[in-house]
């Protein structure tokens, strides 16, 4: 199982993510893969993503029984704690929490 | 200008769905995805990329733009008919592999090699080896008669009254209820066939015990597999007699595939078929030349244009 979410990102990689994936919401794309094609998929989002951002979730053998990596910038940002891998959510730049 | 998008390519066919029917519709490319649109505007997205062959029904208008992109992925498009019979096919450019074209062509033109994988192919198909000395005419023989008692077995086992296996296209609507469930079901089957033989880099007319017809080689393989996957969903379906029928056959038939594990297992099957020839694959000739431009990498099976 793999997800994953766009924000802001051009239409040509929308378009090309739903060669493989199906776009459950806008910017939201689920499928089943293997590690491979997921590496490949990645690499379209990687090299697509212009000012946009994005988010990768997939099943696998760990603790948590899944694992995710993001591009772009975005205010919640992926931090290792006692080994598992948890999302801080940054404060807005003027030091609002919200 | 940002960047282009990096290439499309084709993954593998046992990673991808199995079989996907299309009706009414514009098929067309949006964005650079695969999209449907009906009379109301309506898009509907098919992750192309991840099924094996699209069954395009009638009422299907398909766009170039949209013939390319199933090509690039590596996706069969197959033109059927109302009930899923066959009407024509086009798709992928795969199938192109000299080295696996020749192997095959050389299994089937020596009467020898021909016969070590017609026996083989039976005793994939029956799980036990065929009587030895047989030419490939009495084979096909004892086949056809262990074919007409297996019809027979399963229609008692689901309770279908069944006279014999009759598939007249002129005369579709003629035909009993088992048959056109039979002949829907096996439409299914020959689709991801001739996907997985295309993409495996093989020929479909080249064919061992079936001859003479474009899809020669995918009637053998797909007999393999007929009688655990789809003639039972045909027979379950049929007792039933439902008024949606084909339909419904189609639905069992995707199920019969995952259950089965057919995707997965359909390109080694070919290759454990030809293997029993017992000669290896040519090598190219000394003095050949290689391509100037090397193919790049790719994800997919070895027919696979990248």
């Amino acid at each position: 199982m793999l997800v994953i979410v766009l924000e802001n990102a051009p239409p040509r990689l929308r378009g090309r993510l739903a060669v493989w994936l199906l776009e459950i919401r806008a910017g939201v794309y689920v499928g089943n893969y293997s590690a491979k094609v997921r590496d490949n998929i990645w690499k379209q989002v990687e090299e697509g993503i212009e000012q946009g951002n994005a988010v990768i979730a997939w099943r696998t053998n760990n603790e948590a029984g899944f694992d995710f990596m993001t591009l772009g910038a975005n205010r919640r940002i992926p931090v290792e704690m006692d080994g598992a891998k948890l999302v801080s959510f940054l404060p807005l730049d003027d030091g609002t929490v919200l | 200008m940002a960047g282009l998008l990096p290439p499309l390519k084709p993954i593998t066919i046992k990673e991808r769905l199995s079989i996907l029917f299309i009706d009414k519709g514009q098929l067309d490319v949006l964005d650079g995805a695969f999209v449907v649109v009906d009379k109301n505007g309506v898009r509907t997205h098919i992750p192309v990329g991840g099924v094996a062959c699209l069954m395009l029904e009638p009422g299907t208008r398909v766009s170039h733009a949209a013939v390319a992109l199933a090509a690039r992925v590596g996706t069969l498009l197959v033109w059927v008919g109302e009930a899923g019979v066959r009407l024509y096919s086009s798709g992928q450019p795969g199938g192109a592999r000299a080295d696996r074209l020749l192997y095959q062509a050389r299994l089937a033109l020596d009467d020898d090699l021909r016969l070590k994988v017609v026996r083989k192919m039976y005793a994939m198909r029956f799980g036990e080896e065929p009587p030895s000395r047989r030419s490939v005419e009495q084979l096909r023989g004892i086949e056809g008669a262990r074919v007409r008692q297996t019809y027979q077995l399963l229609a008692k086992k689901y309770g279908v009254e069944w006279k014999a296996r009759n598939y007249d296209t002129s005369e579709w609507d003629k035909g009993d209820i088992p048959n056109r469930c039979l002949s829907a079901a096996t439409a299914c089957l020959y689709g991801v066939t001739e996907a997985a033989v295309l993409a495996a880099g093989y020929a479909p007319a080249v064919g061992f015990i079936h001859t003479g017809k474009p899809l020669s080689f995918i009637y053998d393989v797909a007999d393999v597999f007929k009688f655990e996957t789809v003639v039972p969903v045909a027979f379950r379906i049929a007792a039933k007699n439902p008024h949606n029928a084909e339909q419904q056959v189609r639905l069992g038939c995707r199920d019969a595939f995952r259950e089965t594990r057919l995707l997965e297992r359909i390109i080694p099957t070919i290759e454990e078929m030809l293997a029993a020839g017992e000669i290896t694959p040519p090598t190219p000739p000394e003095e050949s030349v290689a391509p100037a431009i090397p193919n790049p990498e790719s994800l997919g099976d070895a027919g696979h244009r990248s």
